[in-house]
């Protein structure tokens, strides 16, 4: 039996609010804005064109549209004077590289057509990191940014690369002269050449040293881990055997310091007797804390204690000595004592990740990992992590000398202090020169005297060591745009290190040593993108964590009930630490929880917000409005005009706040979106990633959300569906009525039968050819929203800005509904025998701690398709290989389709969202001939007043077929993926040739989970899902 | 040393040689045959030599005045064995042209040679300095067969026509006599007749009727015909002509239009690909119909624009250094809309289409224009009609049986395999 839970979208739905009724019945929140034009009496009065003028003006542009259209353009066809050998026109070329801006790194293949990169895939060939998330697919849109910086700036004024070397290399020289230090101040470096060139200067220049920090700094952790095993690294992490993951605030699915575990975490979580089980407790609903079988709400500063409760219940099973450790409530107690004995029984399977960055948290983590004995199996110190390697303390250091005057030049190089520490600022003004080596004149590159535009990374030669043994190469694959250098170069010439190129130095490094002069081992590095040192892996050994009784000893531990709330600062899966800020498709990302973008704002728990006054309402035309707060810390800071918003889950006490918004100079897309999260930390909270005793206040206005969350409801109807993994393995999915995965029947004159047999229509014929089926595995999907960028960026879907987004014009292909649910079911309150009364006040209350399903939803290609029957112009038809085809140029926009699509997914051009840059500037990818760069060529930018909606990727399906009919051989699974599909690293999104036997889509089809989203309707889709299963243990 | 003229005017160079030619003659004899030189010449050398002018290598119309027999047979079998030797001329000849290494040819037995040497001597005619060269495309469109009927005929059957009119007026007039009646003559029955017609009611509506068909007929064309480019015939900066290079010189398309067999474009060649032999055929020899040098000898103005593009400089044989090359800007003839998809590879290599097909008799074209209409109708017409070529393709391998037993025994066209879907090329 299918539980019977109830599904909303957010409280306003649940409540069943009046306006919520009317939305429902309306598809399309907004009306035309003709009123607007027509019934402005005053301006249609005062103005000074009469009807007359009106039509002579219509005769005459007439006549001179007539006449000009009898002359048609004369179109250029200009070929290569000479012809690059591996490029084809009209043939992509794949090329391998890498992703690393200090935060997120990845291997990747970049799509380039004609020369020009647009699109960036995973590489499937990497161990480590061989997948893309949101960020890093919408990356390459930032490499067209016309805001990038264009040319060397020296005292704010343009000049030429010669006169920025010579006064950075003249400061450099007096600097040391005078005594007074060089440094270069980074995010972490992992790169063996670059290192190395540091290391060259520091030989010559004595007074030179090098700094990294972190922008979410992780400082605290590594001293943990030195202190641990001796060695200043994070552990590496591997769930390919876990079975039992703990994260105690830790936000590991959305960014685990750098490291991606989602494909692990997706292959655990496939359903049986052996599924990875997730406890989670943290304050903010995360994108980790939503996918958690079980989720425990606490405060901040109750991390640390959680911890130590743990680690005491699993250290006395041991036998060993407990730590010091803070009383927690009793349920919350009962909860960790049953997560560690679970623990317990999963030890040399299990892991315990903290969040946050501090010492006492890390400290705590390790010292369970080491009682379960996860050292080496779940987690290993074996291959040195270089992902993360900032420094807060030298940072301190550095910023001491600069408020003491004695550095002489600050090179900044792929950081910005002054957005995420703003307390260095007034220090920064302090050095001698301020050098930046930096893509936008950022608020940082802003303040330097010297500003040394480096390339993207598309443009740049670079190598990277994200773990010891383990090699990326970062390989340029377009010309430099503009007048930038890369920062290898740039370096070099300041210190002199004998003019090298980029490329020179790189390939220098790695002939003079590892390669030891063999081409064809550069060669091949280059082609795949990935070298593993296997030699070296093999000699390294697990170091011994210290056995040293006292380690545990003297942890500080927060002080908890500290006056006011607290307030954690978090990352959004679009946003991160904010370093793309002015990439238009991360802004436009609907948050995977929220659903709201172009914003952050505050998350606060309903039942804190009803105490302090604050409250979201939904207007009439749909969209959400939020009160306004002001924040002030125990230390006095200040951040005004903070938007609230009402977020079920969120611990009571506490509130959320991501960082990586309130950007004051990234460009005219990131500018001013938000509020900056890093103003509020200093030092030790910065560590901690909270602050306690923060006082909230409303004020004055409400807040213009872009909140995509009450759009495109589905009714309340079945539509997500959920079983226990108890009930998976003991009991049959269909079982007369009974299982937990039935289909609807209906009672016909032939007995009873399914919706889709139940029909007017004839069937199409689907044995013959192809038939592409998309499996969509609930249970696997973990939100994180790749695939809504990878469509984005694969299917020119257009940005269409915050005003648009809320009155309901977001142009996503593919979205990614996110309902909550109560735990409260009708079965559970049979076991429980509850009263009808407390059952539905329990269910109606939810809103304390939900669980969180994802579900992307794009077309279902229905093989019985409404919107098909009632285009009066047959623009959406249906095709042999089970796609609904659109044909954007037939369409004339009457909207019928999207009225009768019982899936709402089909998308309205309401405006010319390409080459009209006065109302669509934001859009760059369509708006100047820089960004138009990014369009896929084989995908038509759409018009204004025309329909458009996933497509499956059919020119991927086309370019497969015909790959293989020109090499004369059969289709295999896997020659066609959609984009969305590929982006898809956990493995929940499934495409294929359901009539391939052998295809991995013939088998989800087949699995006992597969059902169709609203089968009841009988539209016969070619998209199904896959029952979602919880581990309730 | 080479001998080197200031200037490089070709009638010049070929009067000189003429000249020089019977004193070379004096210096040794090459015993050979003619034609099986010309032949191995053709083979092995005229991708890098002339007779009468330096390409990649030199000359070669006086090379036996210039090196001894058995000289130039050990440069020949292996130039690299003989610079080893330490040569001086070997060398010196290498280092004239810039190192440029001449393949080796072993296979080239004394005698082979001494027939290539011949030739160089002879030119391939009887007597040296009439030297023509290989690659001049002579043009001459062939005449076409008339299908006009002689004025003969016509005036004869003008002439039958009038003699029956003559007797038919003769035959009216006599019966007109026998009724009693007045004679009339053509003139005044014609007169009669057209005033009889023209005023009746129902002549009017009836040719009301046909005017307004045929107006609405012309106006139903006329607006289908908009943004219907056939026919369109621009003018391109190059007077390149399909008809010397596909149809006189049998050139494949492919060769130029590399990209039509793998990707979607067809590929207008870079220019790279022209000087693949232009670097050689300049132009000069090109003669027009009655026989006559067409450029007088100099080369072609509109080879000069490749040059100009690239940077040749073909009095020296090598491209300018830095030179700013500066693509040709041809006009593009079909243009289809964006929103329609169309792949080359699709159609030239799956579907084993021949470029005539749309393009139609490209290689007749001095200039190319539209052939086909490349409208929507005109594809799918071609999709219902067109068999898929299954046989010998893999991909078909399972397919073909399915779509026999779904289509019975009739042809498997596009259409069945979905070529009339409107995702299929709209997307």
């Amino acid at each position: 039996m299918a539980e019977t839970k109830k599904y909303w979208k957010g409280l306003e739905e649940l409540s069943d609010s009046p306006v919520v009724q009317v939305l429902r019945e309306n598809e399309f929140a907004s009306e035309l804005p003709v009123d607007r034009f027509l019934a402005d009496d005053k301006s249609m009065n005062s103005s000074a064109t009469s009807r007359r003028d009106f039509l002579k003006f219509l005769g005459f542009s007439t006549a001179a549209a007539a006449l000009a259209a009898c002359e048609a353009p004369v179109v250029e066809s200009i070929p290569y004077v000479v012809k690059p050998d591996n490029l084809v026109p009209g043939v992509p070329s794949y090329y391998a590289s890498t992703y690393f801006d200090g935060v997120d790194f990845a291997s990747i293949l970049v799509k380039s057509r004609e020369g020009r990169p647009i699109k960036i895939e995973p590489n499937a060939q990497a161990l480590i990191n061989g997948s893309t998330n949101a960020r890093i697919q919408a990356s390459v849109l930032s490499l067209y940014d016309t805001q990038r910086l264009k040319k060397p700036l020296v005292d704010g004024a343009e000049a030429d690369w010669s006169a920025l070397d010579r006064k950075v290399s003249d400061s450099i020289r007096s600097a040391t002269a005078s005594g007074k230090s060089v440094v270069l101040l980074s995010s972490t470096v992992n790169s063996p050449t670059y290192l190395a060139m540091l290391e060259e200067i520091r030989s010559t220049v004595a007074n030179f040293r090098h700094v990294s920090y972190d922008a979410l700094s992780v400082s605290g952790k590594l001293d943990a881990c030195e202190k641990m095993t001796g060695m200043r690294a994070l552990p590496v992490y591997s769930l390919a055997d876990a079975q039992m993951i703990v994260g105690v605030d830790a936000d590991f699915l959305n960014e685990a310091n750098g490291q991606s575990l989602t494909a692990d975490y997706g292959k655990g979580r496939k359903p049986s007797a052996e599924m990875l089980r997730h406890v989670q407790f943290e304050s903010v609903m995360s994108l980790t804390g939503a996918n958690a079988d079980k989720r425990f709400r606490i405060l901040p500063s109750q991390r640390a204690a959680v911890l130590s409760a743990l680690y005491n219940a699993i250290a006395r099973r041991a036998g060993q000595q407990g730590v010091k450790e803070t009383a927690l409530e009793a349920e919350l107690a009962k909860s960790v004592a049953k997560t560690a004995e679970e623990l317990w029984n999963h030890r040399g399977r299990s892991l315990v990740l903290a969040g946050g960055g501090d010492y006492t948290s890390e400290m705590l983590a390790l010292g369970i990992s080491r009682l379960l004995e996860n050292f080496g199996s779940t987690l290993t110190f074996k291959y040195r992590n270089q992902l993360r390697t900032g420094d807060e303390s030298a940072l301190q250091g550095l910023v001491n000398d600069l408020k003491a005057g004695s550095v002489g030049v600050l090179i900044l190089d792929r950081c910005n202090p002054v957005y995420d520490r703003p307390e260095m600022a007034e220090a920064l003004s302090k050095a001698g020169l301020l050098v930046s080596l930096s893509e936008h004149l950022d608020e940082s590159a802003s303040m330097a005297g010297a500003v040394a535009p480096a390339h993207h990374f598309l443009e740049d030669w670079c190598d990277h060591q994200p773990v010891q043994g383990y090699f990326a190469m970062q390989q340029p694959v377009i010309r430099p745009l503009f007048d930038t250098r890369s920062t290898l170069e740039s370096v070099d010439r300041w210190f002199g290190l004998g003019g090298k190129s980029a490329l020179g130095r790189v390939k220098d490094h790695w002939l003079n040593g590892r390669f030891a002069g063999n081409v064809d081992r550069w060669n091949e590095f280059v082609h795949d993108g990935v070298f593993v040192a296997f030699d070296e892996i093999m000699a390294l050994a697990e170091p011994s964590a210290s056995t040293d009784p006292t380690l545990m000893d003297g942890l500080t531990f927060s002080s908890a009930g500290a006056q006011g709330l607290e307030l954690a600062v978090y990352t959004k899966a679009g946003m991160g630490t904010g370093r793309l800020a002015n990439n238009p498709w991360l802004q436009e990302f609907p948050d995977p929880i929220t659903r709201t973008s172009w914003d952050n704002y505050l998350t606060i728990s309903a039942s804190d917000a009803k105490e302090i006054g604050l409250e979201n309402t939904t207007q009439s035309n749909g969209a959400l409005n939020g009160s306004r707060v002001r924040i002030t810390t125990a230390q006095g800071k200040v951040l005004d005009m903070v938007p609230v918003l009402i977020q079920p889950g969120q611990a009571k006490g506490s509130v959320g706040l991501a960082v990586g918004y309130g950007r004051t100079k990234a460009g005219k897309v990131g500018d001013g979106v938000g509020v900056n999260a890093f103003a509020l930390l200093t030092g030790a909270e910065a560590q901690q990633q909270f602050l306690s005793g923060v006082k909230i206040e409303p004020v004055e206005g409400e807040h213009e959300f872009a909140c995509v969350q009450l759009h495109h409801t589905m009714m309340g109807r079945d539509i997500v569906r959920e079983v226990s993994l108890g009930d998976f393995l003991n009991k049959p999915a269909k079982d007369g009525g009974l299982g937990w995965n039935e289909r609807t029947e209906f009672e016909t004159y032939a007995g009873p039968m399914n919706a889709d047999k139940v029909n007017l229509w004839k069937d199409f014929d689907h044995t013959t050819g192809h038939f592409w089926n998309l499996s969509i595995d609930l249970n696997s999907c973990i939100g994180c929203g790749a695939c809504v960028i990878a469509c984005h960026a694969e299917n020119n879907v257009p940005v269409v800005g915050k005003d648009e987004i809320r009155r309901s014009r977001d142009m996503h292909w593919l979205r990614i509904d996110r309902y909550f649910s109560s735990e409260m079911t009708e079965e559970v309150a049979e076991e429980q025998s509850l009263g009808a009364i407390e059952k539905f006040r329990l269910m109606e209350d939810p809103s304390e701690n939900p669980q969180v399903v994802f579900q992307p939803v794009m077309c279902q290609h229905c093989n019985h398709a409404p919107c098909e029957t009632v285009c009066p112009v047959a623009a959406t038809s249906h095709s042999a290989e089970g796609l609904n085809h659109m044909a954007y140029n037939r369409c004339i926009g009457t909207r019928y389709c999207a009225n009768n699509c019982p899936y709402k997914v089909r998308r309205f051009n309401w405006f010319l969202y390409h080459d009209n840059q006065e109302q669509f500037d934001i859009n760059y990818a369509m708006n100047d001939d820089l960004g138009r760069m990014v369009l896929n060529p084989d995908v038509t930018v759409r018009s204004r007043g025309v329909m458009e909606k996933c497509s499956m990727c059919v020119q991927r399906t086309q370019y497969a077929k015909l790959e293989a009919k020109k090499a004369g051989r059969m289709l295999k699974d896997g020659d066609a993926v959609t984009a969305c599909a590929q982006a898809c690293d956990t493995g929940a999104l499934v495409f294929g040739d359901a009539n391939d036997a052998e295809s991995k889509i013939a088998a989800a089809k087949k699995n006992d989970r597969m059902y169709y989203l609203l089968d009841e309707v009988g539209t016969q889709p070619s998209v199904f899902y896959q029952v979602k299963v919880r581990n309730n243990a | 040393m080479k001998f080197r003229l200031p200037f490089s005017i070709q009638p010049v160079r070929i009067l000189i040689f003429a000249l020089l030619a019977p004193l070379a003659a004096a210096a040794y004899e090459v015993q050979g045959d003619d034609a099986n030189g010309k032949a191995l010449f053709n083979a092995n050398c005229a991708s890098c030599h002339k007779l009468d002018k330096k390409l990649v290598g030199p000359a070669l119309g006086d090379v036996t005045q210039r090196r001894s027999e058995e000289w130039l047979i050990a440069w020949i079998k292996d130039n690299a064995a003989l610079r080893a030797t330490g040569d001086a001329d070997a060398n010196a000849v290498f280092k004239e042209y810039n190192g440029l290494v001449m393949a080796a040819f072993p296979q080239l037995s004394d005698q082979d040679i001494k027939d290539i040497l011949k030739y160089t001597r002879t030119g391939g005619g009887p007597a040296a300095g009439t030297a023509t060269g290989g690659g001049g495309g002579v043009v001459t469109a062939p005449v076409e067969e008339s299908k006009d009927y002689s004025p003969m005929v016509l005036g004869g059957l003008t002439l039958v026509l009038a003699l029956l009119i003559a007797l038919l007026v003769k035959v009216k007039n006599t019966l007109k006599v026998i009724k009693g009646e007045p004679e009339t003559n053509l003139l005044e029955d014609a007169t009669f007749w057209t005033r009889t017609i023209v005023r009746s009611q129902r002549f009017i509506v009836l040719a009301t009727v046909v005017v307004s068909v045929f107006l609405l007929k012309e106006l139903y064309y006329g607006l289908m015909s908009v943004g219907v480019s056939q026919q369109y015939q621009p003018e391109q900066p190059i007077a390149f002509s399909h008809k010397v290079h596909a149809g006189v010189n049998k050139v494949d398309c492919n060769y130029c239009h590399s990209s039509a067999r793998v990707s979607k474009h067809s590929g207008i060649p870079s220019t790279n690909v022209c000087m693949n032999c232009h670097m050689y055929i300049d132009g000069s020899e090109i003669k027009t119909e009655s026989g006559e040098l067409k450029y007088a000898g100099e080369r072609s103005p509109e080879i000069a624009k490749i040059y100009a593009a690239v940077g040749w400089n073909p009095d020296e044989g090598k491209y300018t250094p830095n030179y700013e090359q500066k693509p040709v800007r041809w006009v593009r003839i079909h243009n289809l809309p964006d929103l329609a998809y169309f792949n080359h590879a699709q159609h030239v290599t799956a579907g084993q289409i021949e470029c005539q097909t749309c393009h139609g008799p490209i290689e007749e074209m001095e200039e190319v224009y539209q052939y086909s209409p490349l409208t929507m109708g005109w594809c799918i017409d071609c999709h219902r009609q067109t068999e898929v070529k299954t046989e010998s393709n893999g991909y078909y391998a399972e397919l073909h049986d399915k779509l026999k037993a779904k289509h019975g025994d009739g042809p498997i066209t596009v259409e069945a395999i979905g070529g009339l879907e409107c995702g299929k090329c709209h997307y």
